[in-house]
């Protein structure tokens, strides 16, 4: 594909990559164009939704359940009101809503990988410098943990973390709780990669050399291992973003994640799912087609992103 | 080997050949097959099918003779005699005696037990012979017959042999599991959650009016999947159907939708004996719901009309008391809070709340029609005059415990009378809770008047309508002047079934399989 990226890997690779062919593979593609055009948009308009967004469906008191069902685009029967994307059963603008849960689902997503990357970063580092029994210890547990469902993994640690949290304090905690839950189960498969990268790259002539001078191993893994494994960690982590947005609206979905008073996308689709038969279809609709929108162009972006930086392809 | 085939093929040809299976499908699973550990509708609407008691409830909710033939007033109003139909067998082959009947009576009525508040007027239980029965109470008590309905019969002997001599609500033993009955079914699946599965007992004393072979009950939770369940045919009946959805049922010539008003009202309930709020985080050690006037703040904040419009989609009626007005001694002319947010306002204030106060508000997800949008409509409603609820809904098996234990600010209930009698809720929600009384077991919130407390006995022992109605008449004027409870409205009664079957609705929301007839 590039003619000149046969040169080895060596630090500062990653910023001048963007500079050039990176870049260059981007504007080549109207796939990853438009996948990053449609992420961007929708996080700008979550992270702006409070100057977009015509109501706060997060606050109880503004709602009016009379304006309940409305269809979209036109008056409700009784307040004569009228809205984007229809109201919820609480009359809750579905818009807004829909504005606010996806700043939930965004949080949740991007932390939620941020804690699994450290945490795997972290761990797979470890393993693959130090091999031995830290190796065998860590690399076990998350063999184990590979074998149950990421979701149930997730399902179990909500339940316990529910458990021991104090009821007026668990609409606040369930956001952090369902971050820690999904990054919890997360994070196996950048152990894995990393300590994997890590057993290469510590065989290599400037990992010998930066022990031979008396360097640390904490220093020689964060300051030379690390920057030369950062690239598959981030094709991980862009696909990891699409299924921890997908994980928070599975477990909101089952009722088990954000509080009802503060929807997140999977809330939203939980809650118009009640209504497919009753043709209230916009409450479903509307938060599915975003959540479709926003996991498929976040995924189709990871995608482009392993293609573009796997040096075999080139 | 050969023969033995032979004997299938001719055994399973001398079977009926219409296998009549049925099934379907409720949002509660009945918690247990103990008919005296849980005093709720899904469990003994449930067991009426395995269970019998005395007396029985026909199709028109009329008191009928089941294993009692005949009953009688004892003297002046000393109790009641009741005499046994003979020729009855459990489902196990044990024959049914007056040792059952006092045994049933030890179970239901033993501090274990859930129904033991039904059985508050008796002093005394006497066998007279084998088949006859003394109830004696501690006074004359004309509605004594029907308010034990639903008091199921267990055979002694079988109760003991497998130590179930008394029911355990929290860890459940024998009889939670396991049924044995004297009733038109016999249960012979029981797995909770997933499937429950009855046959026709064969040695019924009854004529029997349906025509299954097999009934099987499946407790879907998410209406909307119950619903495509009936419409794809996998169910043969559910209820009930999302409120939201019938009026597109009703247009499928495949499903039939049966509506009626259930006799269940629902509620919200306070706090009235604990000291300080659980759930807030700026009011710290008092209770602001023991002031009369902030429970009518509550009251007048809340919009039930917008909730029936909408939620209910007109389906259901407002309440303004503690029965639904087809109940025997409904309080006629009462009047209820209208919704007046700044009359709500200014009684918080008042009370020395201006700015409201957070709380948290305890609501079931699975127990009442659309209860968790009820109860989420509610925050919204009481948020707009600063009443800062934190909604906590859960399913009904973490529910009851949950209220059991204290833990609410607020909670929601709805509350069918088993008597169909204005009587009833007092006994249960309004009278102080005495367990050595049998009273108030399930006033959560701990109301107590000694008005109410000293009505009641009077209200149970009066034969004089006019009397006894005046009595009822004043302690629903009581009870709603000191906004003991906020009723909301009456739940509607709503069961889907495919349109091959016939059956009955009770609007105590009974299924009872023995009137379902399959084509």
């Amino acid at each position: 594909m590039m003619s000149d990226s046969t040169t080895p890997p060596a630090p500062g690779r990653f910023r001048r990559f963007r500079e050039s062919d990176f870049f260059y593979a981007f504007t080549r593609s109207p796939v990853a164009m438009a996948s990053f055009a449609v992420v961007a948009l929708l996080v700008l308009s979550s992270l702006l939704a409070p100057l977009i967004a015509p109501y706060n469906p997060f606050d109880p008191a503004s709602l009016n359940l009379m304006n309940g069902f409305t269809a979209p685009l036109a008056p409700n029967a009784f307040t004569g009101e009228s809205f984007l994307m229809g109201t919820d059963d609480q009359g809750r603008d579905v818009f807004s809503t829909i504005l606010y849960g996806m700043r939930i689902s965004l949080f949740v997503g991007f932390a939620a990988v941020l804690f699994a990357m450290v945490l795997g970063i972290t761990l797979g580092l470890l393993s693959g410098y130090f091999g031995g029994w830290v190796e065998t210890i860590i690399m076990r547990a998350a063999d184990i943990q590979l074998t149950f469902p990421s979701i149930l993994v997730a399902m179990l640690i909500f339940g316990v973390a529910k458990g021991v949290t104090p009821v007026e304090y668990r609409d606040e905690m369930a956001i952090w709780v369902l971050i820690f839950a999904i990054g919890l189960s997360d994070w196996v498969q950048f152990a894995r990669v990393v300590r994997g990268a890590t057993l290469v790259e510590q065989g290599k002539d400037y990992v010998a050399a930066a022990r031979l001078i008396g360097q640390r191993p904490t220093t020689i893994m964060i300051r030379h291992i690390l920057p030369n494994v950062l690239s598959p960690v981030l094709v991980i982590a862009t696909i990891s973003l699409a299924l921890a947005i997908i994980a928070e609206a599975t477990l909101s979905f089952l009722g088990v994640g954000a509080p009802p008073t503060q929807p997140s996308l999977g809330t939203l689709i939980r809650i118009g799912q009640g209504y497919l038969f009753s043709g209230e279809w916009w409450i479903l609709f509307f938060p599915a087609c975003t959540l479709l929108a926003l996991a498929l162009s976040v995924n189709l972006l990871g995608d482009w992103l392993r293609d573009a930086l796997n040096p075999r392809l080139k | 080997m050969r023969r033995s085939i032979a004997a299938l093929v001719l055994a399973t040809a001398a079977l009926p050949l219409e296998a009549e299976e049925f099934t379907w499908a409720e949002t509660t699973d009945p918690q247990t097959m103990d008919p005296h550990a849980v005093n709720s509708t899904p469990v003994l609407g449930f067991l009426n099918n395995v269970y019998e008691g005395l007396v029985r409830r026909g199709k028109d909710m009329g008191i009928e003779p089941a294993l009692a033939t005949s009953w009688e007033p004892i003297g002046e109003g000393e109790g009641w005699r009741f005499t046994l139909r003979e020729g009855v067998s459990f489902h196990d082959g044990a024959a049914f005696d007056a040792d059952d009947v006092i045994f049933s009576y030890e179970r239901a009525a033993s501090e274990a037990a859930d129904t033991r508040s039904w059985f508050a007027p008796v002093a005394e239980v006497v066998k007279v012979d084998d088949h006859t029965v003394d109830f004696l109470t501690t006074a004359p008590n004309p509605i004594f017959p029907g308010s034990i309905a639903n008091w199921m019969m267990m055979d002694s002997g079988w109760a003991e042999a497998n130590g179930a001599a008394r029911p355990d609500k929290e860890n459940g033993n024998f009889a939670t599991l396991n049924a044995n009955g004297t009733g038109a079914f016999k249960l012979t699946t029981r797995e909770p959650g997933l499937r429950t599965v009855l046959e026709p007992f064969a040695g019924w004393w009854d004529e029997a009016e349906h025509n299954l072979t097999r009934a099987e009950l499946t407790p879907i939770q998410n209406p909307a999947t119950a619903l495509a369940a009936l419409l794809s045919g996998d169910v043969d009946f559910i209820n009930p159907v999302p409120i939201q959805d019938v009026a597109r049922l009703q247009a499928n010539p495949d499903v039939k939708v049966i509506q009626g008003i259930e006799a269940r009202v629902i509620m919200l309930g306070f706090p009235h004996e604990a000291e300080a709020l659980q759930y807030s985080a700026d009011v710290e050690g008092e209770n602001p719901f023991a002031d009369a006037r902030v429970r009518r703040a509550v009251a007048h904040a809340i919009n039930v009309p917008a909730i029936l419009q909408t939620i209910m989609r007109g389906n259901a009626e407002p309440a303004n008391q503690l029965v639904s007005p087809a109940m025997d001694g409904f309080t006629e002319g009462l009047e209820g809070y209208a919704y007046d947010p700044d009359a709500a306002r200014a009684l918080l204030a008042e009370a020395g709340y201006p700015e409201g106060f957070g709380f948290g508000l305890k609501c079931p997800n699975d127990r009442y029609l659309n209860d968790e949008a009820v109860c989420q409509a509610i925050t919204g409603m009481l948020a707009q005059v600063g009443l800062r609820a934190t909604l906590d809904a859960m399913p009904v098996q973490n529910y009851w415990p949950e209220l059991r234990a204290d833990n609410f600010d607020m909670y929601l209930l709805g509350w069918s009378p088993g008597t169909f009698d204005a009587e009833h809720p007092i006994r249960f929600l309004a009278a102080t809770p005495n367990d050595e009384k049998k009273l108030g077991s399930w006033n959560f919130g701990g109301y107590s008047n000694a008005r109410v407390d000293a009505l009641l006995p009077e209200i149970q022992s009066t034969i004089d309508a006019g009397a006894r109605q005046a009595m009822l008449d004043e302690v629903a004027r009581t009870l709603a002047d000191e906004v003991a409870y906020v009723p909301l409205y009456v739940q509607p009664l709503v069961w889907g079934v495919r349109s091959n079957v016939e059956l009955t609705q009770r609007p105590d929301n009974f299924f009872l399989l023995r009137w379902v007839t399959l084509d």
